[in-house]
């Protein structure tokens, strides 16, 4: 779904790093180096980011079940 | 009691504390996590939400985002009494914030909302954060909503925790034997040492001192040892109390107030005891 707000181990907020990071990695640059420069230090953390698959951009065409 | 501080910045701080017991600190840790009172999303009113998302996705990403609340601690009525009036149905303004968020899809594109799209009622309590993204609109998706922040604890709903990371650590004291040491025919521990603990200088091994804050009392220098040489333990009543801010209130803030927490709590201790048992002969 949507880049989660917390770190799913650590809870310290992550959400607002996402649209940087999306950003300059799809630029081409290395992801280390961007979680260094925003300051994404534990391995919990930085795994959120790696390891997250944008699926609501494709959810998001679907309607909804209730 | 001594303390020296070791990192601070705007998020984290990282404390030496010397000549205390680590049940004390511990206590102070834990009341860092459970019992220091914030902000955040409670009750989420739905007016309207044609979006993918179900409202109970929306209103858990909503209670994650951390809001300011170094004034709101002063303003608002505590987390108990607030927590009462909630489930009673009163959303009153001393106890309740109200974050309104609203918006639509565009043609043909993907319009996100962002924590920085929340419009509070108090401009002492809003996102800390203003990237945050919310929820994703299609064209004809829209959604409108209320949703009412109170102060609450840790111990209640993690969102309620003004800390991330809130952790103690020995402090490590590595000793060795140089009678036993066979270096620099050997030279193991150096090489196997994670943090550059041990090191060579002019000629002989040792440990630097500096460097013991960074030992991770992982062992590895006493495991690979062929002699016995390596002695690691730790200092008694010295720890590293390190802990990282959500954002809501700074560090210092949050220590301050954890110990006011703790306080109160002996306080109350010690009224029972002195009223209900009157020991000591009184
Ligand atoms: S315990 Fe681990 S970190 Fe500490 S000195 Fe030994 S090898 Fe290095
Ligand atoms: S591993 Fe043991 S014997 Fe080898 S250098 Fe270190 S202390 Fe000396
Ligand atoms: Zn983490």
């Amino acid at each position: 779904m949507l880049f989660p707000v917390r770190c799913f181990t650590c809870g310290a907020p992550i959400g607002h790093l996402w649209d940087e990071y999306i950003k300059r990695v799809q630029a081409g640059e290395d992801p280390a180096k961007v979680l260094d420069d925003l300051g994404v230090k534990r391995y919990c953390c930085r795994r959120m980011f790696l390891s997250h698959v944008d699926i609501a951009r494709e959810v998001l065409y679907f309607p909804k079940i209730s | 009691m001594d303390v020296e501080v070791l990192k601070r910045d705007d998020v984290s701080l990282k404390l030496l504390v010397k000549g205390v017991k680590l049940h004390l600190l511990n206590s102070i840790r834990r009341a860092l996590i459970a019992e220091v009172p914030v902000m955040a999303v409670d009750y989420v009113v739905f007016m309207e939400n044609s979006s993918v998302f179900y409202d109970e996705y929306i209103a858990h990403r909503l209670a994650l985002i951390p809001l300011s609340s170094e004034k709101a601690l002063e303003k608002y009525k505590s987390p108990e009494e607030c927590r009462e009036a909630g489930e009673r149905g009163i959303f009153s303004e001393d106890c309740f914030v109200k974050l309104e968020l609203s918006g639509e899809g565009v043609k043909g594109g993907v319009k996100t909302l962002y924590s920085g799209d929340l419009v509070s009622g108090d401009p002492d309590v809003k996102p800390v954060y203003d990237k945050i993204p919310i929820i994703q609109l299609l064209e004809n998706q829209r959604v409108k909503l209320e949703a009412y922040a109170r102060l609450g604890r840790g111990r209640e709903h993690i969102k309620w925790s003004p800390v991330s990371v809130a952790a103690h650590k020995y402090v490590a004291s590595v000793k060795i034997d140089e009678g036993k040491c066979s270096y620099p025919q050997c030279r193991r521990c150096i090489e196997v040492c994670p943090r550059q603990v041990i090191v060579e200088k002019e000629g002989s091994i040792k440990v630097d001192e500096g460097k013991l804050l960074e030992c991770s009392l992982c062992r590895l220098c006493e495991t690979v040892c062929p002699s016995e040489a390596v002695k690691v333990s730790w200092k008694e009543d010295e720890y590293i109390l390190y802990f990282e801010s959500t954002g809501s209130l700074t560090p210092k803030r949050i220590l301050i107030e954890a110990t006011k927490v703790l306080e109160d709590k002996l306080n109350t201790l010690k009224k029972a005891l002195l009223e209900g048992v009157g020991y000591g002969g009184g």
